[in-house]
């Protein structure tokens, strides 16, 4: 049986920004739909820095407004807009010298079509309905001299303090093909890894030794029994955090597989209350059915990971080994 | 000797909090950067070369932070480094500087090391974004109960040094948590968070910042004859060795052990725990005070734990450790190493203020990371080596 050769991650995160004086003061005109930059010396930046970028000196917070139209400096076209892009259509991203600015900020241009985009052009920005102190308060730029703003008076800036930005990164790990032949064994039921001829140490799905640093081959693969000793073990308070899914104290086990080889980290004993675990029990691999097993845990960056082939450890109730002799195998 | 002397003569840190929801991360850096210019009577134009150092991007979300802060530290047109060792990184960043001047490849640098942890979620990072996240304190666990249980240790150990570094940061203004009434009792009874460490022998989450100057041996000449004693660089270390493997020990890892002695050996320090006047050691976890004490030959096998509970790691035991309050009261991750190691530079200057070890001539400082895998360390003393 094989499995696929690459496993594809996705992580997620709502970070949140403290803007700071400085980019805090410029969302907040933002909400009243006005551009500000500071001045530095002759110049005047836009966005605002707490500090001139060319010699790190902390600047006054003297802010200045600018445009809100301006000359576009240089441009891109983006032809195939993709999910994270700020307009569904075709657009251009563009640096615009707003008017009473000495830098270019960066934003996006909707003309409608890559000919009706060129340096030098004029654009005024367009407006969000409710804006929130974020820079897609302007939705865009638009050719010509008028902003495009909504009806009715924007009010008092709103003070604004914090963004949150949402980070999402979907990543594909390519499998070594230690690691592929090391989850097809997984699939099989077969636990199986290579021993080093140079130290005897036995690692799994590495394809190398970590203490001689030479390569371990297929002709070095060694089945391993689905038995072991629990030799350490932490339980853990989850504490809650975006993505987080416990909520109840859970152990999770270093299991030493017999013969005093390899140690399996951040596993599940089954069938045994948290209070239960102790260093030295004797525990056997509770595999998933066939059908439900699934390599998708199985990435380069974990080594030796059982997750999706093994649910959990479940003690046999033979007695106890010493525990000074487990206890530093955590992982 | 053939290389350059290096010498500490300017030190800077923010006042380290949950959130400084006051500052963004360029802000937060260029606190302590600007204070250690201040205190080496320094502007951001006499710097030769920025050091930066920061735990995992993960963090706080911002790729690459050292791109946008280059310029925040005034390194336009300068060589600027970014410097990454997990957990040990902020002793790391203060070495990669020394190393610059003692190569004599830079005569003026600074070193800045950060975290703005109230940005992201630390146990989400360290959980590689997904559920389920074991965090540092569920790694470290296993090891201490092995600790406990090798040594013989008494489970009021570890809520002593709670207490003790917590009483400490008392005395440190910049400090993150202030606990005016901690105590045995509350450390005992606070909840169970990693068995067998308890919340309040856990550090906390902070943002914060730690900068130091670092010059040539005539710059630390010129700061002494100025009168602003500079501390000077007497040894430095770094030693790594792989997280999992059969016999590792990972209550003493080798790594801490080579780390050690290598500084040791540089500074002329044979017996560690009468030359050295005072140490700052990387403690999350209440425990790692006697494992270090132990990890780095301060106190034989077996009875760190006796030190800790003589009193001989106290303020005014004979071998404190961790005046600053440790992280154990502020971890800003990626500038914990730097916080140890800007703090062992105060207390032989003798300008640590109200944490100041009556006459710390020779101070240690340590940090690691990972999975007790990276070490960093450096001695510095008041007399030029
Ligand atoms: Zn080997």
């Amino acid at each position: 049986m094989t499995v696929s050769t690459q496993t594809v991650s996705t992580i997620q995160f709502p970070y949140k920004r403290t803007l700071g004086p400085v980019m805090g003061r410029f969302f907040s005109e933002l909400t009243a739909r006005r551009i500000v930059g500071i001045r530095s010396g002759e110049r005047v930046i836009v966005p605002p820095m707490e500090y001139d970028p060319e010699t790190g000196n902390e600047l006054a917070r003297d802010f200045v407004e600018v445009g809100p139209a301006g000359t576009v400096r240089s441009w891109t076209w983006v032809a195939e807009p993709i999910a994270s892009h700020p307009l569904d259509r075709p657009f251009a991203f563009v640096l615009i010298r707003l008017d009473g600015a000495d830098t270019d900020l960066v934003h996006v241009l909707d003309a409608g079509a890559e000919d009706a985009v060129h340096t030098g052009m004029r654009v005024a920005p367009r407006w969000r309905d409710e804006p929130v102190g974020r820079i897609d308060d302007i939705v865009c730029f638009v050719p010509g001299e008028r902003a495009e703003t909504p009806e009715g008076e924007p009010g008092e800036a709103q003070e604004v303090t914090t963004m949150e930005y949402f980070s999402t990164i979907t990543y594909t790990d390519v499998l070594s093909p230690t690691l592929v032949r090391y989850a097809s064994n997984l699939r099989a039921g077969k636990l199986t890894g290579q021993r080093c001829p140079q130290c005897n140490r036995v690692f799994l799905g590495r394809g190398y030794c970590s203490v001689d640093a030479i390569r371990l081959g297929p002709e070095l693969d060694e089945d391993l029994p689905d038995r072991g000793v629990v030799s350490n073990y932490t339980i853990v308070t989850p504490t809650p955090y975006p993505g987080q899914k416990e909520t109840e104290p859970f152990a999770r086990a270093s299991v030493v597989l017999e013969g005093d080889e390899m140690v399996i980290a951040q596993q599940q004993i089954l069938d045994l209350p948290v209070s239960e675990i102790r260093v030295g029990m004797r525990v056997r691999a509770e595999w998933m059915p066939e059908a439900e097993r699934d390599a998708a845990e199985i990435t380069s960056k974990g080594w030796g990971t059982v997750a999706g082939f093994i649910r959990g450890w479940r003690p046999t109730g033979e007695p106890d080994e010493p525990a000074e002799q487990y206890m530093n195998r955590v992982f | 000797m053939t290389h350059e002397r290096v010498a500490v003569v300017g030190i800077g840190q923010t006042k380290h909090k949950k959130r400084r929801d006051d500052l963004s991360i360029a802000g937060l850096v260029r606190e302590a950067a600007q204070r250690a210019l201040d205190d080496a009577r320094m502007t951001w134009s006499d710097i030769d070369a920025v050091v930066i150092g920061k735990a995992p991007d993960i963090f706080e979300g911002v790729m690459k932070p050292e791109l946008y802060l280059s310029d925040a530290l005034g390194g336009a047109g300068k060589p600027v480094f970014r410097v990454h060792t997990a957990g040990s990184v902020g002793g790391s960043t203060a070495i990669v500087a020394s190393h610059l001047i003692s190569s004599r490849v830079h005569r003026r640098v600074l070193a800045v090391a950060w975290e703005k942890q109230s940005e992201g979620n630390a146990q989400f990072g360290l959980g590689g974004g997904k559920s389920g996240s074991i965090g540092a304190g569920g790694a470290f666990a296993p090891w201490i109960r092995a600790y406990i249980r090798k040594s013989g240790a008494p489970e009021h150990i570890g809520w002593q040094v709670a207490v003790k570094d917590r009483q400490n940061a008392l005395r440190n203004e910049y400090a993150h948590l202030q606990l005016k009434d901690i105590s045995i009792d509350k450390v005992r009874e606070s909840p169970m968070m990693w068995d067998p460490l308890h919340f309040l022998e856990s550090c906390p989450s902070s943002d914060g910042a730690g900068a130091i100057v670092l010059t040539d041996e005539a710059g630390g000449d010129a700061a002494a004859a100025d009168g602003r004693a500079p501390a000077w660089v007497l040894g430095t270390s770094m030693r790594s060795e792989p997280s999992s493997f059969n016999g590792r020990d990972p209550i003493r890892p080798q790594a801490g052990v080579d780390c050690a002695w290598d500084v040791y050996r540089q500074a002329g320090i044979t017996d560690p725990r009468r030359q050295i006047d005072v140490a700052e050691l990387y403690v999350p976890f209440s425990w790692y005070e006697p494992m270090w004490l132990e990890g780095h030959d301060i106190a034989p096998v077996g009875e760190g734990w006796k030190m800790v509970d003589r009193g001989e790691t106290a303020f005014d035991g004979d071998f404190p450790v961790n005046p600053s309050g440790g992280v154990l009261s502020s971890n800003p991750i990626g500038a914990s190493g730097m916080l140890r190691f800007l703090e062992a530079a105060l207390q032989v200057r003798g300008t640590a203020g109200e944490h100041q070890v009556d006459g710390a001539k020779v101070a240690l400082a340590q940090a690691y990371g990972a999975a007790a895998q990276y070490f960093a360390m450096w001695a510095v003393g008041t007399d030029k080596p």
